[in-house]
This record gives C-alpha cells, structure tokens and sequence, in this order.
C-alpha cells in the first residue's frame, strides 16, 4: 500500500513514466477530450455557465438557509455578551436589555428557571462546542449546561444571579433576524458557497469518482453552520441543537477525513486497491461514530482527532504513490494541500490538548482557532475545484486562512505551556506564523507556478525562432507550434487530437492544456484541424493554469500574424515579378515580333526569334513559380524534337530520373536555355543528322549529354561566343560543370554534370 | 467562290505577315479581311451573318485570332462565336498553358505561335484546318486535369505538387451526377493524352500504342471538341447557377 521505495519520484519521472502514462490516458482521445476530462474538476470546459440544475440548486440553498434561520430566530436567548474572567467567574460585559443594563461588570453566579430548575454558572456555560472539549467530564458538563439553560429559557422567565447578590428577572425573547449577529450569516454564505461547488462538481460529472468531493463540500458546509449555530451571540442555544450538537459535528468530521481517504484513491487516478483503502477508512469512521452516540468510548475526542490525523497521514501516502503511478501535477498539488492541513490540524490538537484543563480564558481562544482551522480547511476545499484557473487573490486567501490557524493555534500553545503573558505570545506567534508563511507559500503554490518561467529573454528568443521557421516552412507550422509548446512547458506526454478546438484551455484539473492546432495557412484548404494536447506540465510538476492557456493563445495568434505577414510580402513579391514579366513580354515581345518578321535575312531573322525565345523563357521564370523536372522534361522534349524536325535532325531522347524533384525557378530557366543553346548550336554548325539527348537524375545528380555525328572537331579550339559562353555561365550559375569532346570519328558529346539539383536555390 | 478568313491583329506587320502565311497554305482563291480590334472583327461578323454565322450569307470559314488586342482579349470573341461555323485559330506569343487552355476552352481549335517560323507556322496552320491541331505537353497535362473524375481544370491547380497517381484517388467529393459521355474522355483518349504530357510526338506514341497516327490524331481531334463542349456546359451551369439564363 505504501508508495514503493524508489528515490525521488520527480527525478525517476520523466522516461519510464511516459509510456504508463500514455496508457494511462483513458479520457483523452476523440471523445473523451470534451465529455471527460482526466481528472476531478469538472467545471472546466461547460461549466461555469450556469446550469439550470445549478440554479436550482443554489435556489434550494438558500431557501434552506432561511428556514434554518427562521427557525432560528424563533428561539429565545438571552441578549448579552458575558467574558469567562476564571474558570468560576463570568462576568456581564454589557446587554442592552434594561433589566441588566444596570448589572455590568456584575458576575453571574446561578440561572433560576421556573420549576425550580436552576444551574450553577460557571465557564462552561460559555463553551458551546462541545466538539472541542478534550476532556470527557468536561464535555458531558457543558452539554449538561447547554441543555439546561435551553431548556429553562424555553419555559419562560428566568432569573439571573450575581454574586454580589443582585439579580434580575429577564424575559427570553425570540432573537429575531437581527440576533443572528454577523457571523452567523457569513458562516451561512461560506456553507452556501461549499455545497453549491459540490453541487456544480457533481453535476458537471456526474461519476462515483466526484461523489466523495461532494461528501467533503457537504459535510465541510453543514460544520460551518454548527459554528454558526455555536457562536449565536447572548445566552441559549436552540433546544433541539444542543443534544446533538456534538455527534453532527464529530460525524461531518469523520466522513470529510474518510471521503478525503476515498477521494485520493480515485483521483487524479485510480489506485489498485483503492476500494480497500476507503473501505477501512469509512469503516474506522462509522465505528467511531456508532461508538460515540452510545457513549461507550472513553477520550472520545483523542480518538476523533487520531482518525482525522491518521486519514489525513494516509491522504498523503496515497497521493504520493499516485504521482508515481503517474507524475501527474494535481497528486503533487493534492498532497500538499493535505500535508497543510493535516499538519495544521495537528498543531491545533496539540495546543488544544495542551490548553486543556487550563482556564477559562484559554478554552474561548481553543475555541476559535478551531473555528479559523475549519475557516481554512473550507476554503481549500472550496478552492480544489478551481485550482488551475482561480485567480492568485483566491490562493492567498486560503493560505492566509492557513497562517491564521497557525497563529491562533501557537498562540494557544504559548499561553497554555509557556504562561507567557496575552501580548508576547500574540507577538510571538503571529512572528512565526509569518516564518511558516514564507517558507511554506512557495513549496505550497509551487505546482501551480512552477520554478520555471523562462524569463522574458528565454521566452522571446524560442518564439522568435520558432517564428523565423514557420515563416520558412509554414507546413511544419504544427510540428514546429509543437516544438514550441514542448519547449515552454516541457510536458510529459504531447499528443494530437483530429478534433478542432477553437482556443487553448485547461483541461482536468490542470494536468492537461488543449491547443487549437492553428489554421496557420488561410489560403490552403487542406489546413490541419485539430488539437494538440499536452499533459503533466515540467515532467509533471506542474499544473496548467489560465495563464498558459491564455500565453498559448498568444503564441499562436503570432505565429499566425507572422505567417501572414510573410504571405504578404511573398505575394506582394509574386504580383511584383508578374507585372515586369508581363511588360517585358507585351512590350519587348510584340518589338521583336515585328523586328523578326522585317528581319533583312534569315540568320537575323533566327538571332531575333532565339532572343524571343530567351525572353519569353525569362518572363516566363518570373512569373511562374516552381516546375517539376518530369514536366520540364517533357516541354524540352517536345521544344527539341520540334525544332530538329524543321531541321531535318533525328533526335533520340533519354531521360531518367530516381525521383521527381522540384525545379527552383533560375534551375529552370537555366536549363532550358542551356539546352536550347546547345541544340542551336547542333542545328546551326554541325550539319549533324542524328542528336542524341540524354539526361540521368541520381541521388540529385544531373548527368545531361548531347551526342551529334556531325562535322564538329577539336572543341579546345573553339572560340566560345556569346552563346556557349552563356552555357558556361548557367551551368557555373548551377553550380555544375560542362565539357565538349570529340564524339568518336565523328562529332561531338557536350556533358553537362550538375551535381546538386532540385531543392531551393 | 473565294474562301473567307478574318485575321484579327493589331501588329500591321504581323497582320501581313500572317496573311502571306495564310495565301502560302492554301491553293484556293483567298479572300482575307483584316481588322485590327475587336470592334472591327465583330463588325466584319455581323456583316456575314452575325455570330450564328446564319441567313446563308457566305460566313468566314477561317478566323485567325490575336489574344492580345488594344480593346480586349481575343478571347471574348472566340466566346461570342462558339457557334459560329468556322475554324477559329489563335495566335499568340503567349506559349504557355496558362494562356492557351482557356482559350482553347473558349473554342478554339489551334493555336499558333507567332515567333515560330514561316515554314513552320504554314505547316501548323494547314495541319490545324486539316484537323491536327497542336497539343504541347502543358496543355495536354491541363486537358487530364481538366477531364478527371469530379475536378475541373480551374478548380485544381495545375501544379498542386501532388500530381502523381497517388492523389487521384477517392477522397475528393464524389460528383453527385455521373458526368455525361460527352465530359469524359475515352480510355484510349486519355492515354494519349498521358502520352502528349510526358513530351511524346504524334509518331512515338502510334507506335506505343500500335496504331496508326492519324489515329492518334483523330483522339486529338476528339479531345478539343469533347473540351469545347464541355466548357460551354460548364458556362451554361455556371450562367444558370448565377441566374443569367
């Protein structure tokens, strides 16, 4: 059960877990990306819009909270505020009834009811969470009080003893809304708000896994309002609240420790053994409680606080054993929230334990740091939901919640075994509940931050690259956004979903970002739809938050802008080249069209046309953009045959090539006015009757050989003119070579060896 | 009686240059109007019995065609005249398919390049009115994708780099309605025209194929006329489609 003995798991994580955890992704695929998130936390994608059950719900609520204030109000109490000066004395600090007005400062000694009910006062009378007693005796004592007192002001007028022997008759009247006080109102908004998350969680998922959350959100809300019902200001609790008080808050205790248990072994995932687990815990609890209401268990409190402890200790194993099934950041954030709590439940125990037995005066502070405990450990369970997206105010509420349990509770401590005087253990304790906060409130929050952010320079220099490289590639747009995004959050697991998405988002309870995979190409229909989904962010130390959906989002919109700015200027670039072309061919063109055909004689004549041609190969370089050789080829094919058949030449012609690469726009035109050169040449000076023309493409090798039988001789003492010297420069232009030798006893072979064709230039 | 031709051409020397090509082609008595717009053109037309080419007035039955006119493109002419009973023939410096293929879509039956030879533009020019006309590799690359299954020749680029067989297959939208005999190509038809893309002259591919190559140019023929007719349907879709009928 317990985590196995590996070293530190955050170390071991990355490469042996990725495989588990890949397998591990149940919810993630089509479907499951929408309907079910990986983990807890369910509001995430549909849901903080309002659901109508929602709506419902929340109306329950508060109906609820009325009549239970209503009902409330009915009852009557005493309106008075006292102050335990010694565990006898408790003094009348003020009330604004007339008949007591006059006895302030007074000590209240006796409560005369009708029927001769009397009770003997002492603190106890003020101690109205029973929860908190330590002592068995004790805590059977106020109950004893409670009750009576309750019970006398249901009956009618009672009279109040003072010890220097006045007293007053005073009529219990119904509170009223306003008697509720302040407090008891907030407690109610804050048990409100616990129930409707749990409410919302479950009905965004309704699944047996989210079912102990909202056991933990149930109980947690209904211990707020037993608060709220203890610290009723004046005198008298409700009658029916007093018998039971104690069980209902020992009972939402337990279930919230053991549906914590039940809740870590099913998130984020679910634990081999898990139904044991929770079994046990659940069963430990209901015994207690069984035990408890039959009053058959001595220390009950002791035994109450070793379960809710031990619980808690077996949270934080479980979670620890889930994040080495799989690194997932939420076990990690998980168990931090339970080591805070659980240790901060621990030190209030003690100090508890430890005031004890003391006076009066510290069993009031026992009473409200227990209070500030359950105030803190409510806004965690308020907060566990919405950890990856709540705003960063919401977390340092909680951990100041936190802070508070810790001051009140050293205080106590202080006060109870130091006897160190009101101020110097307030000053002391508040200076280290500051020490705990700033060491704690990183290692607390670190999951949800994280060590890393890149530093702006970093950030800006990945992006800026990666920019540089969608603007070359915009294909690889999604590999490269990918890259990106692995390189900002280094998740563990990055996989691709067909489903589109139209912004980035957290998904689960943070342990997964959904990116749109970006139309980056407006112009291309055939753009990439779909998602890119990364999991357990910095090797699963992490958990997304809001701002990394919203950082993402950014990237992207400016790899698109960046994209588009670039088809912008290519475009500009293109309509620019066409233009010129098109002047060049209408104007130059129809010039030497007419200069042709008034051409004096037919060598001017073909020396016009050839430049015709070469012009209309330029024009048509910078117009069009790139050609497949396999479709180059077959135009110079047609082109030569034409021609030699006019000029009465047998052409043969071989072309092979091993792939089909993509000529660059100068490739081409180089080429061709190569070819179209070397093939004058043979028409004009050769008087040759058979041109063979072959050309081999391998591994990028172009190999082009023109053989004629003609009268050719003696190439080394050719004077190169405007045409062959033209060869040589595109060639050279090409990054090739070319050479004319004899062909056998007559003729002659022109090589032209271009040893890196196709690709860019 | 003399044969008619209208050579529409701004270039006056290229005007009387192609009319001493026209004269050399033909041993008949030659009657040649020339007109240098296309206002003129379509002056001369009406003058003959208009774009039908009806009321038995004696039409033109050569029309030579410039693209490039100072109030148009040669073009809309050729659209015009798509009924009109003559052998329409475009001339051009323009070689390229770009140029080319819309106006053969338009009805042309042959091109002509303007920088080529005499010789040789005689020899084009008879082969086009005895019904050869010219197929370069380009265009016949055009033409396939022009007649492939479900994707006209405008829908698709012309060079999508995916031109191998590889792409051609299922996952385009399967038309709704089967296309009509006279919008697809045969088996032999696209054969040769697969031949003609890949740089193969008339001769090589009637021995490849093992017929005679009159054949092949009769495929041809049929080619251009099957472009013809399917180009006007494809108008007459697109006209309805945008409620112009």
């Amino acid at each position: 059960m317990a985590p196995r003995d590996t070293p530190d798991p955050s170390a071991a994580a990355p490469q042996p877990k990725v495989a588990r955890a890949t397998a591990a992704v149940d919810g993630l695929d089509a479907a499951g990306a929408r309907r079910r998130p990986a983990g807890l936390v369910a509001m995430l994608q549909r849901s903080w819009l309002p659901q109508r059950g929602l709506v419902v719900v929340a109306l329950l609520g508060c109906l609820g909270l009325f009549l239970l204030a209503r009902l409330l109000a009915q009852q009557p109490y005493i309106d008075a505020t006292w102050r335990v000066e010694s565990v006898e004395v408790v003094e009348l600090v003020s009330s604004p009834l007339p008949a007591l007005r006059a006895l302030s400062g007074g000590h209240l000694t006796r409560i005369d009811g009708r029927d001769d009910a009397a009770i003997d006062v002492d603190a106890d009378l003020l101690q109205r969470s029973p929860r908190w007693s330590v002592d068995d005796a004790s805590r059977q004592h106020q109950m004893t009080l409670q009750q009576r007192l309750s019970t006398m002001l249901g009956q009618g007028a009672v009279t109040l003893q003072f010890a220097d022997g006045r007293q007053a008759d005073v009529q219990p009247l119904p509170r009223g809304f306003a008697g509720l006080g302040a407090f008891f109102w907030l407690l109610g908004a804050a048990a409100l708000a616990l129930g409707l998350v749990a409410a919302a969680v479950l009905m965004a998922h309704p699944q047996p896994r989210n079912l102990p959350y909202a056991v933990i959100g149930l109980c947690q809300g209904l211990n707020l309002l037993a608060i709220g019902i203890e610290t009723l200001p004046g005198l008298g609790l409700p009658q029916s609240y007093a018998p039971h008080g104690l069980l209902a808050r020992m009972a939402f205790d337990l279930c919230s420790a053991a549906a914590m248990v039940h809740l870590s072994t099913l998130q984020p995932r679910r634990l081999p053994a898990g139904r044991w687990i929770s079994a046990a815990a659940w069963g430990a609890a209901a015994l207690l409680l069984a035990l408890t209401a039959r009053q058959a268990l001595p220390q009950a409190w002791w035994w109450t606080q070793a379960v809710m402890l031990g619980c808690g200790a077996l949270t934080l194993l479980l979670m620890t054993w889930s994040y080495r099934l799989e690194p997932n950041p939420f076990a990690r954030l998980m168990r931090r929230l339970a080591a805070a709590a659980t240790a901060t439940l621990l030190l209030l125990s003690a100090a508890v334990a430890v005031a004890s037995g003391q006076d009066g005066l510290v069993q009031d502070d026992a009473a409200v740091s227990s209070v500030i405990w359950y105030l803190f450990l409510s806004t965690l369970v308020l907060l566990l939901p919405m950890f990856s997206r709540m705003q960063p105010l919401m977390r340092e509420l909680a951990l100041l919640a936190g802070t508070s349990t810790v001051a009140t509770s050293l205080d106590l401590l202080f006060v109870a075994t130091f006897s160190l005087g009101a101020f110097a253990s307030l000053s002391l304790s508040v200076f280290f509940a500051l020490v705990v906060y700033a060491s704690t409130r990183r290692w607390l929050l670190q999951p949800m931050s994280g060590q890393q952010v890149p530093g702006a320079e970093r950030m800006f220099e990945r992006l800026y690259r990666v920019l540089r490289e969608v603007e070359a590639r915009p294909d690889d747009s999604a590999a490269l956004l990918t890259r990106l995004l692995r390189e900002l959050f280094e998740p563990l697991e990055v996989r691709t979903l067909a489903q589109p998405s139209t912004r980035s988002r957290v998904l689960g309870d943070g342990s997964a970002l959904l990116v749109p995979l970006p139309i980056i190409d407006a112009d291309h229909e055939r753009a990439a739809e779909g998602s890119i989904v990364l999991r357990f962010a910095e090797r699963g130390t992490r958990m997304f938050s809001r701002d990394d959906a919203r950082l993402t989002d950014r990237v992207v919109e400016q790899l698109r802008r960046a994209v588009a700015y670039d088809k912008a200027v290519e475009r500009g670039r293109s309509e620019e080249r066409a233009r010129i072309a098109q002047d060049l061919h209408d104007d130059i063109g129809a010039r030497l069209l007419t200069l042709m055909y008034k051409a004096p004689s037919p060598e001017v004549e073909d020396y016009i046309r050839h430049t015709l041609k070469d012009l209309k190969t330029l024009t048509r370089g910078l117009a069009s953009s790139d050609q497949r050789l396999s479709h180059a080829a077959a135009e110079w094919k047609t082109d030569i045959a034409q021609r030699l058949g006019a000029a009465q030449i047998e052409l043969s012609w071989t072309f092979s090539f091993d792939r089909d690469v993509v000529l660059g726009v100068v490739q081409w035109s180089a080429l061709t006015r190569v070819l179209r050169e070397l093939v004058s040449n043979a028409i004009q000076h050769s008087c040759a009757t058979h041109l063979e023309v072959s050309a081999t493409l391998e591994g990028g090798r172009l190999r082009l050989t023109l053989a004629d039988d003609g009268i050719g001789r003696k190439p080394q003492d050719w004077s190169h003119g405007l045409g062959l010297g033209g060869v040589r420069k595109r060639v050279k232009l090409l990054g090739g070579d070319v050479q004319w030798r004899e062909n056998g006893r007559t003729g002659i072979v022109c090589t032209v060896v271009v040893p890196e064709l196709g690709g860019r230039h | 009686m003399a044969v008619k031709v209208l050579i529409v051409e701004d270039n006056p020397v290229a005007r009387s240059f192609l009319c001493r090509v026209v004269r050399e082609s033909f041993s008949d008595v030659i009657a040649i109007t020339e007109s240098g717009d296309l206002e003129s053109a379509r002056r001369q037309i009406s003058l003959t019995g208009g774009a039908q080419g009806l009321h038995g007035v004696d039409p033109f039955k050569l029309l030579l065609v410039d693209l490039e006119l100072p109030d148009g493109n040669g073009m809309e002419l050729l659209a015009e005249l798509s009924q009109y009973p003559a052998t329409k023939i475009v001339t051009t410096l323009y070689s390229d398919d770009d140029h080319l293929f819309p106006a053969l879509q338009c009805g042309a039956d042959g091109y002509l390049l303007k920088e080529d030879r005499f010789e040789v533009l005689v020899e084009e020019l008879q082969k086009i009115v005895r019904g050869q006309p010219p197929l370069s590799p380009a265009i016949a690359r055009r033409l396939l994708m022009h007649f492939r299954p479900g994707g006209s020749g405008e829908a698709a680029p012309a060079d999508s780099g995916f031109s191998s067989a590889g792409s051609f297959q299922s996952s385009r939208p399967v038309p709704i309605e089967k296309p009509l005999d006279h919008e697809r190509l045969t088996p032999r038809e696209s054969e040769v025209l697969t031949y003609l893309s890949k740089g193969f002259t008339i001769k090589e591919i009637a021995s490849l194929m093992g017929i005679k190559w009159f054949t092949v140019n009769d495929h041809i023929k049929s080619i251009y006329k099957k472009l013809n007719v399917s180009s006007r349907a494809e108008a007459a879709v697109l006209a309805s489609k945008q409620g112009l009928v």
